[in-house]
């Protein structure tokens, strides 16, 4: 198992090289660069920067030299533990998204539980009464939570609690804790924000993983061993929740890998429309102002979680699951 | 206040033979009542606080020999308060700068005239060859240095003069021949600045020099700046300070100190100063600053709002929504258009009322034809060829423009001048070409060769197919709307007609290589043809894709790029000409210009004089001064122009 997981690390850089080019070729592709989308977005404004100005920026911002160099820059200095400093908020990027990332991590992780803390109960519950009202209601609801995009949910709940509250609920702090250092009352602050994203986050993974859970849960309650333990006397609940539950939820368990990088990306939209201070609209302005620097690095972090994510969702399938050795594949 | 201490100092004899002077001495003496138990000017209470603390010198000694008095659009205010305003990041450092309109000379509210700012007085030599700029003596920069003739001359020294940080004469301060025109100090308080040829646009240069577009101010605090400077500062600090910020070299550091948004710690000599905080923050905050040089008619040190604090949106509409839900307590950038309805519906119960500033004439949404197509050269010539432009002009319904994209707001005209403005060409040339004559545009494109297929629609005169396409930004508002109506209006006409919606940085590339054919873009510059980038001036860039070619053929003196047409040609005569004389026969030039603009369609104009453009204004109920109506565009700063430093809260 240790070797395993060695062997699995020590492929890491390989991999985050090849993520670096293809992140760094696929941000160079569209035409343009960073001050060609500088200079439209002052345009957009009404303001234009003449020729002199332009010129001297291009120089400043090294946009004269080759790709190639550009590249080997930004690698060298990431080489160096430098994640080097954003073309457009000239800041560096560690500290763009040093916080981000952290409130990104808790709403993800904290939608994570949320939907694994409701969505499991209810695949139990609909498995066990298969067909029951219950199991009907929780299916049509499913569906309905599957169908509805994770943003449109956002703003009908924006403008709800805008009608019936009189309160815009955008964003994961008040005003005047947004700048504030961390102290407990921003941290509760923060509590009292992050819930309504973090279920607007869940709801569509709750009502996936329910299904999952249901699904492999009757599979398994029909099997031999289910049958052998009722035969004995172990009181249903116990049964179910001690032998076919661990089973069935494997497959959940598994997909944490690739659950981590959609909720950092799928979130996006969401983040956007709440007007949330993470990674995802981060990225996308770096992108679409060719901020080349700064995505590169958010890309490179994605990848690093994923490979992550999916190490750590290998490891505990081992964990809950002992017929599944390393060793041996 | 000056002139009623004057006035009491002529004492009672003069007062009998002039009732004005009468007047003013009664006034005097009801003030003097005032000032013997109060200070003459008087300040806001948190620096009332700081000055009995002993942290901050007296109001009097703050504030210049002879200060600013700006006079408040309802009436003298009180102090205190926040103003809640949204911003969108650090590429919206222009949203600061609007806001705190800082530069040496400012525009009227009314936008038709410059007045004094930093700047008391300013006076050219008789051939317009030399101006002679006045300081106000015992100004202070927000840090309490005095602010002296020093501070464009470090500019000039530092910046302009320096290869690195400037490695082209900028236009604006440039000879005739190119080379930096000359400028020395007379005395602490007084600058001259002098040109080669008669330069009588050099005012208004003045008041775009603010550090908009995130560049340095023509007036900096050199007794800050100079330890980031190696012509002044140590060498060595610098290179450690410019490697402990990650950056490449010195320029970056000097720009990164010498730009405000940047940079809290850099003195200023506006309304308000940022306060612990730059404009890559999740808020940026605005304190009053203690030694802003302005005051109100009755001796009140301006501004008076305690602070600003400008709130980070990373989306446009979370912003807007904001603003629904009162949340912001003066919004006009970024506000949409689209959303005026749900904003006036909104407006009583979440406590702002919405005002509407429209913009400086021009037009919102001007269809602009590639006069130097090369791609297709038949297309080409056709689309050179004013007679078809005539017929595009009057083949669309811009009625339906009006209502559906722009809410029934604004005017419908040519991209000309606001009829207010001196530029103004005349009603006959605002609308020509402007009325809905789909048979006589038949009758033109018919006659131009263009049969129609067996499809209906037409081709050209070769036979070959005829394709239009109006490539569009979603930059602002309706555009792609517009887009669609003018295209569906072109195909009741046989011509087919395809609207591309392009991300901008696209655009703006096919644009520069001259592959658009036509494209929905504003003309906000039709107030100031002489000055900046002019959108109809074919040497501008960023401008409109209408001459593309001669921009290059101008900028590489006719070695390259397209020789312009005589009617293009004479846009650049008059203009060159404009920048160097007096002001009637500037007015002429302008009417000139427009009246070409108005015949020639380069620009076929739809709608304009429409809120479109940070012209919707959500405003706190409480909030007062804000005027009803402010001259509206970006050389003008708005809602700087606005004089902001007089709002305050009732």
């Amino acid at each position: 198992m240790h070797w395993y997981i060695l062997k699995r690390l020590a492929i890491v850089p390989l991999m985050l090289f090849l993520f670096s080019v293809i992140a760094f070729a696929l941000i160079q592709a569209p035409p343009g660069d960073f001050l060609t989308s500088y200079i439209a977005e002052l345009a957009q404004g009404g303001s234009s920067l003449d020729q002199a100005q332009i010129d001297a920026l291009r120089r400043q911002y090294g946009l004269d030299r080759p790709i190639y160099e550009q590249y080997f820059l930004w690698v060298g200095s990431l080489l160096k533990g430098d994640l080097g400093i954003s073309l457009e908020w000239r800041r560096s990027n560690a500290e763009l998204i040093g916080e981000r990332l952290l409130l990104t991590l808790a709403l993800t992780t904290g939608s994570l539980i949320f939907t694994w803390l409701v969505a499991i109960p209810i695949g139990i519950v609909s498995a066990t009464r298969q067909y029951s009202a219950v199991d009907y209601l929780f299916t049509v609801l499913n569906y309905v939570g599957l169908a509805t995009p994770n943003f449109m949910l956002a703003l009908v709940l924006m403008w709800v609690a805008f009608d019936r509250f009189g309160v815009s609920v955008t964003g994961l702090f008040s005003p005047e804790y947004a700048q504030a250092p961390w102290s407990w009352a921003r941290f509760a602050d923060l509590m009292s924000h992050i819930w309504l994203p973090m279920i607007v986050l869940g709801v569509a993974g709750t009502a996936q993983i329910a299904r999952v859970v249901r699904a492999n849960l009757l599979d398994e309650l029909g099997k031999p061993y289910a049958e052998m333990a009722r035969a004995k006397g172990l009181p249903e609940w116990k049964l179910v929740l001690k032998y076919p539950t661990r089973v069935a939820i494997a497959p959940v368990v598994s997909t944490l890998g690739w659950y981590f990088p959609q909720l950092l990306s799928g979130g996006l939209v969401v983040s956007v429309v709440m007007s949330l201070p993470t990674v995802g609209p981060l990225l996308l302005r770096a992108l679409v102002g060719q901020d080349m620097y700064l995505a590169g690095t958010i890309i490179l972090i994605f990848c690093v979680l994923t490979v992550i994510g999916t190490l750590v969702s290998d490891i505990l399938l081992a964990v809950l699951d002992p017929r599944i050795r390393m060793d041996a594949a | 206040m000056i002139e009623v201490s004057t006035a009491a100092s002529t004492g009672p004899g003069r007062r009998l033979r002039r009732p004005a002077a009468w007047l003013g001495g009664a006034l005097a003496a009801l003030l003097a009542l005032g000032t013997a138990l109060a200070q003459p000017y008087q300040e806001a209470p948190m620096l009332a606080e700081l000055v009995a603390a002993g942290e901050l010198p007296p109001v009097e000694e703050r504030l210049p020999e002879e200060p600013l008095v700006i006079e408040p659009f309802e009436g003298i205010g009180t102090y205190g308060g926040v103003i809640r305003r949204g911003f969108t990041g650090p590429g919206d450092h222009n949203n600061y700068t609007r806001w705190a309109y800082d530069s040496l000379l400012r525009f009227s509210v009314d936008g038709s005239e410059i007045v004094p700012h930093i700047i008391r007085a300013w006076e050219p030599s008789e051939d317009f060859h030399t101006w002679t700029l006045h300081l106000r003596p015992g100004m202070k920069w927000s840090d309490g240095h005095p602010f002296t003739a020093d501070a464009l001359l470090f500019y000039y020294e530092a910046v302009l003069q320096n290869e690195e940080l400037t490695p082209s004469v900028p236009v604006w301060i440039a000879n005739h021949d190119g080379t930096l025109a000359a400028m020395r100090a007379i005395d602490d308080y007084t600058v001259e600045v002098e040109f080669d040829f008669p330069y009588t646009l050099f005012p208004m240069e003045l008041t775009f020099r603010d550090g908009g577009d995130r560049t340095l101010a023509a007036h900096l605090p050199g007794h800050y700046l100079a330890q980031f400077h190696p012509d002044y500062g140590d060498p060595e600090e610098i290179a450690r300070m410019v490697s402990e910020a990650g950056l490449n070299d010195w320029t970056q550091l000097f720009m990164q100190k010498g730009i405000i948004t940047d940079n809290p710690e850099r003195p200023s000599t506006a309304a308000w100063v940022p306060y612990r905080s730059s404009v890559s923050d999740q808020v940026f905050t605005l304190r009053r600053n203690p030694y802003y040089f302005a005051v109100d008619p009755a001796g009140n040190q301006l501004p008076y709002v305690d602070e600003i604090q400008f709130r980070f949106f990373a989306d446009v509409e979370a912003l807007n929504f904001a603003a629904v839900a009162g949340e912001l307590d003066m919004q006009d950038r970024h506000i949409q258009l689209t959303n005026y309805p749900v904003l006036v519906e909104n407006a009583e119960r979440s406590g702002y009322r919405v005002i509407t500033w429209p913009t400086f004439g021009g037009n919102d949404a001007a269809l602009w034809v590639n006069q130097q197509y090369t791609i297709d050269p038949e297309l080409g010539e056709l689309l050179a060829n004013r007679d078809f432009r005539i017929a595009l002009s009057i083949g669309i319904d811009r009625e339906e423009i009006r209502e559906a994209a722009f809410l029934g707001l604004g005017e419908i005209r040519q991209p000309v001048a606001a009829p207010w403005h001196p530029y103004y060409p005349g009603d006959e040339y605002a609308f020509q070409h402007t009325e809905f004559d789909p048979e006589r545009a038949n009758e033109i494109l018919d006659g131009l060769g263009l049969q129609r297929g067996p499809n209906g629609m037409r081709t050209l005169p070769s036979g070959a197919p005829l394709r239009l396409e109006i490539s569009v930004v979603p930059a602002f508002g309706p555009w792609p709307d517009v887009a669609q109506l003018i295209a569906s209006d072109f195909a009741d006409l046989g011509l087919t007609t395809d609207v591309q919606v392009r991300e901008r940085t696209a655009h703006f590339t096919m644009r520069d290589a001259n592959e658009l054919i036509m494209e929905i873009w504003n003309e906000d510059t039709s107030g100031f043809p002489f000055t900046g980038n002019p959108k109809i001036d074919p040497r501008s860039d960023p401008a409109t894709i209408f001459a593309v070619e001669s921009r290059t053929w101008y900028a590489t003196d006719g070695e390259r790029g397209r020789e312009p047409t005589p009617e293009i040609a004479r846009i650049v005569e008059i203009i060159e000409e404009a920048k160097t004389v007096g002001t009637d026969r500037q007015i002429e030039l302008a009417q000139e210009l427009n009246r070409l603009v108005a015949d020639q369609l380069y620009g076929i104009g739809t709608v304009g004089l429409t809120p479109m453009i940070q012209g919707v204004v959500v405003v706190n109920a409480n909030l007062a001064n804000v005027p009803d109506l402010v001259a509206n565009d970006w050389p003008l700063r708005t809602p700087g122009d606005a004089r902001p430093e007089t709002f305050f809260y009732r």
